[in-house]
């Protein structure tokens, strides 16, 4: 990063019209009103994204208090997500959206989850836009953290 | 974690695998079980990976058995109560049926652990009454699921003593606990039995740590059961766990592979079958081949590292089949020496991987372990 001294030093033997940038630069225009981000926001950014993925652990493991708090059914056979995929594994998140030979469409990672659930799980189908699904999405994404995209791939 | 399993395999590999040792040139594969990679495989990538396969159920092994005979294996059945899951009692009734159907009969039976889910008593009575159909003779070796409810008095009472052994017509059979030695990790959390069993219960669970081990008492153990035996004379044993190490954060090893290896060294002719990752494996450590066996629950994925080289790999499984990916096996000990090793798995003609993408890790993935069991109230004070 150039510190601002730096870089009126710079601009000082520079023409007029770099004096202007350099001014916009310092201090901006007197309508502007974005700040940028402080390790504050970040980090409560980052707080909500993991608590998304604690809660999506937790489901993915089988937590009952958890799958009542958000009220899902994710299966009624005692089994878990996780008893096919544990630590996430051979979720490929980083595969979807693809051809998913099980359903025998193009099917995004929510509609996997959802195939899973129904099927293997015999839980209930849930809502892609509720909270469970998106925590369940943030387990599996955050999991899958080093894996490369592969879109598409079989 | 990557960094340290890698620092573990070399150690491991430097230890078992001193060049030039293997196991005995009598239980050496015939070449009637190689297929060159490049048969198999087109993509360069994956081949490497698994440099060299045998078929298992063509491994051809000296046993110098006195007379023919076969013995089944069934593991991982993993049974909840009757109410709550019929499809694994379905399983396991099926695997029954079909021990029991075999012709010339099995000698005996392995059953490999795992046998309930939640280690409670209906279920493990659900697997005695299941097994009852089935009669030959049984023999059984505890999981983890078995055990950590009520730290193993209910398996006690049905099947006695976990560790074991006996010798059948010139081979001389052992059967291991490798899960009972788990490190204490509920009592300074003050956890109901419930608690701590839910957390063993969890393969990729953090708080259990390195639940499996064979423990020097039980090492001591073996050793003084092989010591009047011929070190070129046959042995098999029996674990829940690989009793190497393969992937560590799943348990999938015993923790004390090095002190197991020193026990082994001197016998020339060990053949190790365990259940616990429910997958085909294959490996050879030092002098000693490993099978790994198939669960009737439901298959584990492959580890995202850590499968041996000499591994070759089952299929990737149809997750809408509950018959895929799943089954028994068996073995045919013959009087000309020879040992077929046989999977059953169901609805499958072909076992082993086709092409690169019949294998779970065609898709490239690198995972990091759970945190959510490690946190509040389980976190350490
Ligand atoms: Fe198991
Ligand atoms: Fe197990």
């Amino acid at each position: 990063m150039i510190n601002t001294s730096t870089f009126l030093c710079i601009l000082r033997r520079s023409t007029v019209a770099g004096a202007v940038i350099a001014a916009a630069v310092v201090v901006g225009p007197a309508s502007a009103n974005k700040d940028p981000v402080t390790p504050k926001q970040l980090k409560l950014y980052q707080e909500a994204f993991m608590e998304e993925v604690r809660k999506g652990d937790l489901l993915f493991h089988g937590d009952a208090a958890m799958a009542e708090q958000l009220g899902v059914k994710l299966s009624t056979t005692g089994w878990a997500c996780a008893m096919c995929h544990p630590m996430a594994s051979d979720t490929h998140p980083h595969a979807f959206p693809k051809f998913q030979q099980s359903m025998a469409k193009f099917a995004t990672l929510r509609d996997m989850i959802n195939w899973c659930i129904e099927k293997p799980n015999q839980g209930e189908k849930i809502d892609p836009e509720s909270e469970a699904m998106k925590a369940l999405e943030a387990y599996i994404t955050w999991s899958n953290t080093g894996s490369v995209l592969v879109p598409g791939k079989y | 974690m990557s960094d340290e399993l890698d620092r573990i395999r070399r150690e491991m590999h430097a230890v078992l695998q001193p060049p030039g040792v293997r196991p005995d040139d009598s239980l050496q594969i015939t070449r009637r079980t190689f297929i060159h990679r490049s048969l198999l495989f087109g993509a360069a990538s994956v081949g490497q990976t698994f440099a060299w396969w045998p078929l298992l159920n063509t491994i051809d092994v000296a046993h110098a058995a006195e007379a023919p005979f076969k013995f089944a294996w069934i593991s991982d059945t993993h049974l909840y109560e009757r109410s709550l899951n019929t499809r694994f009692v379905d399983k396991v009734v099926r695997a029954v049926q079909e021990v029991q159907a075999m012709d010339p009969p099995a000698d005996f039976l392995i059953f490999g652990g795992d046998l309930a889910q939640l280690g409670k008593i209906e279920e493990l009575e659900l697997g005695v009454e299941l097994l009852k159909d089935l009669k030959i003779k049984k023999y059984y070796i505890p999981g983890e699921h078995d055990w950590y409810l009520d730290m193993g008095k209910k398996w006690g009472e049905l099947f006695g003593q976990p560790n074991w052994t006996f010798d059948h017509k010139g081979v001389r059979f052992i059967g291991l606990d490798t899960v009972s030695r788990g490190p204490d990790y509920w009592t300074a959390k003050k956890m109901t039995p419930e608690e701590r069993m839910g957390h063993m219960a969890t393969l990729d669970g953090t708080v259990a740590g390195a639940w499996a081990g064979v423990g020097r008492d039980q090492l001591d153990w073996m050793s003084k059961t092989l010591a009047e035996w011929g070190t070129d004379k046959p042995v098999v044993i029996f674990s829940h766990n690989p009793l190497y190490e393969y992937y560590p954060p799943w348990n999938f090893w015993v923790r004390d592979w090095r002190e197991v290896n020193d026990v082994l060294k001197p016998y020339t002719k060990v053949t190790n079958i365990h259940g616990h990752v429910h997958q085909v494996l294959y490996n050879e450590i030092g002098r000693m081949r490993s099978i790994g066996m198939l669960a009737t629950s439901w298959p584990w994925p492959y580890a995202p590292e850590g499968v041996p080289k000499l591994t070759k790999p089952m299929i990737r499984v149809d997750p809408g089949d509950p018959f895929d990916g799943v089954g028994w096996g068996k073995w045919s000990v013959s009087a000309n020496d020879e040992v077929e090793t046989e999977y059953i798995m169901w609805g499958r003609k072909e076992v082993f991987v086709q092409s690169p993408e019949d294998h779970d890790k065609s898709i490239p993935e690198v995972l990091r372990p759970r945190i959510a069991d490690n946190q509040y109230p389980w976190a350490n004070p």
